[in-house]
């Protein structure tokens, strides 16, 4: 998804008589993408993802798998046709459960890298379009908070929001602790891209500030963002099931696979009952592969030394 | 080769970025909810006794005078007592006594990151395209995809379940007291000063899972590291004079590809230790290890700020401690650096 807008923003400031899906498939960058069979994969993986994500979210009932099934379902079912995941220790089927867990990592993810991004590109450009004291001050700050291991300053933070914003509270943490990363990317890519003569042309023309930077630096600076946010994607999955693995996240009883993973090593490591682990585990894996193998082959295809090496 | 004003002059820079860090932790504390001397006071005490509580931690000065404290007791690694955890004991004393467990497991997690990573993302890029180079980027790919706390559960379940071969849970056999032989506090080279063999053989053997668990995720990073930034470097022009003079392939890789290709590695190698201390956190809880991860995570859930505060700051050291290693080591590959 992520793909196709940067490509047309950067079509679009080129020549814009062809048609979307002309321009889309004529760009170098997607069609190097889209030859790239593990890219391809990395797609294919998420847009399954995001449909199940979506069914998840329209025919499932919250309720009905939150809720404890004992009395109704078999507990601590193994895996079976009738219980293709098998069920967990209140005899809720774990299928759907997985499957919404989907709709979690989805929609917590997106969240956090968006506002990740938009953070990050704000003070990143900011930095390098305004320079001296507001860089260093924006920069110095991004270092402080660069000098912590991510998932522990995502565990400090996460003590300042209160309990009943759940994963919330660790979307907000994680949110402060990716920025730094995007600020530092965008401030390179932006200070590159303002070397440019018609940056030069267009503050000469009376442009204001916030018209040069949205307007002429910010659609130039779009790959690196792009490739930033869709590795960045597959890390934030990744933290945010670890923080509610950790009790940090989702309240309990929510489907997410981090607190699904979390009752499987608390509860079902000792007594053999694997598919608690192994299902939730698997999906979250999978999805976080999608990201990286999309986020790998973007990078691939943007890297003008990696394209000569694999020619 | 490396001069000492370099290095004094990165020492120097480190005092800013010491003290943010611990501006930072100070202020995550004051803005964190929950009222500290409530905490050690106990939900029923009498209203006095909270505010005499509130009187000996200092929580009645003004916030700059706190800040002024915590910021020069943090100068001296003094953090206080701990409230709940381990009462009555400070929190110096409790790092000291938990910081070496995590640091053994991050120590060997790293070994088997760097002494595997770095061969197989050399093979991969020398033999490009290869079915060996598919395997070993696939696999790379899967070892940064999938989370700590899912292969680790997953290794238990087939080592220790099925198997029955390897230990569950915890650094030593119950059945072996550590701390009558504690030296550095790394059980498996206290075991061996001691001269104590079984007890060896039992620490590592608790090491072998969560080590490659968390040895695996670096593992996947360096080598993909190690991999592009070989294929940048064998392409050079020094390497084909180097080949064209008649030396050998494999003598040229190593001898002139390997340094040059280090220095990227090195980096990750250093920004990835930051990983593993997070890696880490996760991996005790998954094998039931009380190094400072897990000791943090109790911390935060019962409010014990000393502690939290001790560690956090701790493990922002280490990590910028590593990453200062990380530029002078830089600077011995690349003299060209220190200019």
């Amino acid at each position: 998804m992520s793909t196709e807008t940067k490509t047309t923003t950067e079509t679009t400031t080129g020549t814009g008589e062809r048609g979307l899906i002309d321009r889309v498939t004529a760009s170098p960058f997607v069609s190097k993408l889209l030859s790239n069979r593990l890219a391809l994969a990395g797609i294919a993986i998420i847009v399954t993802m995001v449909v199940v994500a979506i069914y998840a979210r329209l025919f499932i009932s919250l309720d009905a798998i939150t809720q404890s099934q004992l009395g109704t379902n078999p507990n601590r079912a193994a895996p079976s046709l009738e219980y293709l995941f098998g069920t967990d220790g209140q005899a809720r089927s774990l299928l759907p459960r997985v499957a919404y867990g989907a709709w979690y990592a989805m929609l917590f993810g997106t969240v956090t890298v968006a506002a990740s991004t938009t953070l990050g590109v704000g003070l990143g450009i900011i930095a390098a379009y305004y320079g001296d004291v507001t860089d260093n001050v924006i920069m110095r700050t991004m270092d402080v908070l660069l000098a912590f291991p991510s998932l522990l300053l995502a565990l400090a933070l996460v003590a300042i929001f209160p309990d009943d914003l759940g994963l919330w509270r660790a979307v907000a943490a994680l949110t402060l602790v990716y920025t730094p990363r995007f600020a530092r990317v965008v401030r390179g890519a932006a200070l590159t891209v303002l070397e440019n003569e018609y940056i030069d042309a267009t503050i000469a023309l009376g442009a204001t500030d916030p018209r040069v930077l949205v307007r002429h630096v910010l659609p130039n600076c779009l790959a690196p963002i792009t490739v930033q946010s869709t590795l960045n994607f597959g890390l934030a999955i990744i933290d945010l099931a670890a923080l509610s693995f950790l009790g940090f996240g989702a309240a309990a009883g929510t489907p997410s696979w981090g607190l699904m993973l979390s009752n499987g090593v608390s509860q079902g490591l000792l007594t053999g009952v694997w598919w608690w682990s192994f299902f939730p585990g698997f999906f979250l894996a999978l999805t976080v592969l999608g990201f990286n193998l999309l986020g790998d082959g973007m990078r691939d295809a943007l890297d003008p030394r990696m394209r000569e090496a694999v020619d | 080769m490396i001069s000492s004003r370099f290095v004094l002059k990165r020492l120097l820079l480190l005092v800013p970025v010491l003290v943010g860090v611990a501006s930072l932790v100070f202020s995550i504390l004051h803005l964190s909810p929950g009222d500290p001397a409530l905490t050690i006071a106990g939900e029923r005490a009498s209203e006095e006794f909270v505010k005499q509580v509130e009187e000996s931690l200092g929580l009645n000065d003004p916030i700059w005078v706190q800040y002024g404290r915590f910021i020069a007791d943090a100068a001296q690694f003094q953090f206080g007592e701990s409230f709940i955890i381990q009462r009555n004991t400070t929190v110096r004393e409790v790092l000291v006594n938990k910081l070496p467990v995590t640091l053994e497991l991050a120590i060997y997690g790293q070994l088997i990151g760097v002494f595997l990573g770095i061969p197989l993302g050399i093979l991969s890029a020398v033999k490009q395209d290869s079915i060996t180079d598919h395997l070993t980027r696939i696999g790379a790919l899967a070892g940064i995809s999938v989370p700590i706390f899912w292969s680790g559960p997953l290794l238990i379940l087939l080592f220790a379940q099925v198997l029955g071969v390897l230990p569950t849970s915890g650094r030593i056999s119950v059945l072996y007291n550590v701390e009558a032989i504690r030296v550095t506090g790394l059980v498996t080279v206290d075991t061996l000063i001691a001269g104590e063999w079984d007890m060896f053989v039992s620490a590592v053997r608790h090491m072998i899972l969560p080590a490659s668990v968390i040895g695996v995720y670096s593992m996947a990073l360096i080598s993909r590291m190690m991999r592009s930034s070989m294929l940048e470097v064998i392409r050079q022009d020094y390497i084909r004079t180097a080949r064209a003079k008649g030396q050998g392939a494999k003598i040229t890789v190593l001898k002139h590809g390997f340094r040059n290709a280090m220095i990227p590695v090195i980096t990750v190698i250093g920004i990835q230790f930051g990983g593993l201390l997070g890696g880490a956190v996760l991996t005790e809880t998954v094998f039931a290890i009380g190094g400072i991860g897990t000791l943090l995570v109790e911390a935060i859930k019962v409010g014990d700020y000393p502690i939290v505060q001790g560690t956090v700051l701790t493990f922002a050291f280490l990590f910028t401690l590593v990453n200062l290693g990380v530029d002078i080591t830089y600077s011995i590959l690349d003299p060209r650096i220190e200019q």
